[in-house]
């Protein structure tokens, strides 16, 4: 589905629809425990997918332009699913973390010398902290620019996949007739 | 010879591709020097700026310590692999202008996307199907393969926005495209090693 000519006469593609389709396979994906192990891969892989829906929409040839536009939108919207599934996956996040702050101190005279006090704190610390609306909307707006342009690299290295289109073969030119001789003239 | 449209013009080009190279090796360097300051900041006892940056990470970033490389006696913000990335990112961004230049925008070849790739794909396969365990040092390098091909997308493809955006050039439907056409080319895709 195309929207309606600009002002140029030029066809725009709607890139709405693919966006959001594969920013929220993406964001969910990378949203997952153990399957977020793909790290950024998620995102630059929903912007090619954007482009793959959007190729399959549009008619016409997809520029690096359209990737990067599509993939952006595309990094935006995972990063609202990611949003949604950080509140989703808390619980779960919140037990992994809670199990290893348990763990930790049954061994802790087993602990080598070497490890990182990071570690230490978070058995010290205690308990999850919890859930502040004001660094969960900061955070949507970092991980969204983030997001973003990673969307734009995945949206530009889907058009370089995906964006061409294989055009019709032009029908095969006439041979010129060669000049009609006498009949038994090739034998 | 036909004298080119004002958008494919060399001095057009540059004037877009100038801004976005030098954005993107900005943006590339603070972000590499990110991914140090966290851990940096946590030997300082400096609690507050670490837990920001390893937050600021976290959305890309697993952070599993068994796979990241230590600075300081903590690890870094991302994972070997993904620190790789972005080190050979700021390397293509280095390479850029003697590969690619300022005056016009191409985008590599498909195949030397899918020969960049492949170790990295292969290397994470493995991993994932437990064929094989790869030590931090091999999951590195197979990022460090595959950044410096990602500065050459992203200039390309906000360069083109920048384009649309500032009326210089206009979204080209029917037109050839990401191939040989007005913008986005790949004639230089033989320039990238």
């Amino acid at each position: 589905m195309n929207n309606p000519a600009d002002a140029t006469g030029t066809q725009r593609p709607e890139y709405i629809v693919p966006a959001l389709i594969a920013g929220l396979a993406a964001g969910v994906l990378s949203g997952i425990p153990f399957v977020n192990c793909l790290c950024c891969l998620w995102i630059i892989g929903g912007g090619v997918l954007a482009v793959r829906l959007l190729a399959n929409r549009t008619p016409g040839n997809l520029t690096g332009g359209d990737g990067a536009l599509v993939g952006a939108l595309a990094g935006i919207a995972g990063a609202l699913a990611r949003g949604f599934m950080d509140i989703l996956m808390k619980p779960v996040n919140d037990a992994l973390v809670r199990r290893m702050q348990d763990s930790l101190p049954q061994f802790s005279n087993q602990m080598p010398a070497w490890l990182p006090s990071w570690l230490r704190d978070v058995v010290a610390r205690g308990t999850p902290r919890g859930f502040s609306l004001g660094l969960f909307f900061l955070n949507l707006f970092v991980t969204a620019a983030i997001f973003a342009a990673l969307g734009i690299l995945g949206g530009v290295i889907g058009a370089s996949v995906f964006g061409r289109k294989k055009t019709p073969a032009p029908p095969p030119a006439q041979a010129p007739q060669a000049p009609q001789g006498p009949p038994d003239a090739a034998v | 010879m036909a004298v080119p449209p004002p958008a494919m013009r060399p001095e057009s080009v540059r004037r877009a591709v100038r801004p976005v190279f030098v954005l993107a090796c900005l943006g590339t360097a603070a972000w590499i020097a990110a991914i140090f300051l966290a851990p940096y900041l946590r030997s300082r006892s400096s609690d507050a700026g670490a837990s920001f940056l390893y937050a600021l990470f976290a959305p890309v970033c697993h952070q599993i310590p068994g796979r990241s490389f230590f600075f300081r006696g903590f690890p870094l913000a991302v994972c070997a692999r993904c620190l790789g990335i972005y080190v050979g990112s700021l390397a293509g961004l280095v390479l850029y202008p003697f590969i690619r230049g300022f005056s016009r925008i191409a985008l590599p070849a498909g195949r030397l996307f899918l020969l960049a790739s492949s170790p990295i794909g292969l290397d994470f396969a493995g991993g994932l199907l437990g064929l094989w365990n790869s030590p931090n040092g091999l999951r590195f390098a197979t990022g460090l393969l595959w950044g410096p091909l990602l500065p050459f997308y992203f200039i390309a493809g906000v360069t083109e926005l920048l384009l649309w955006r500032t009326g210089r050039r206009k979204p080209s439907r029917g037109l050839p495209g990401t191939r040989p056409g007005p913008g986005l080319d790949n004639r230089g895709e033989k320039n990238v090693k």
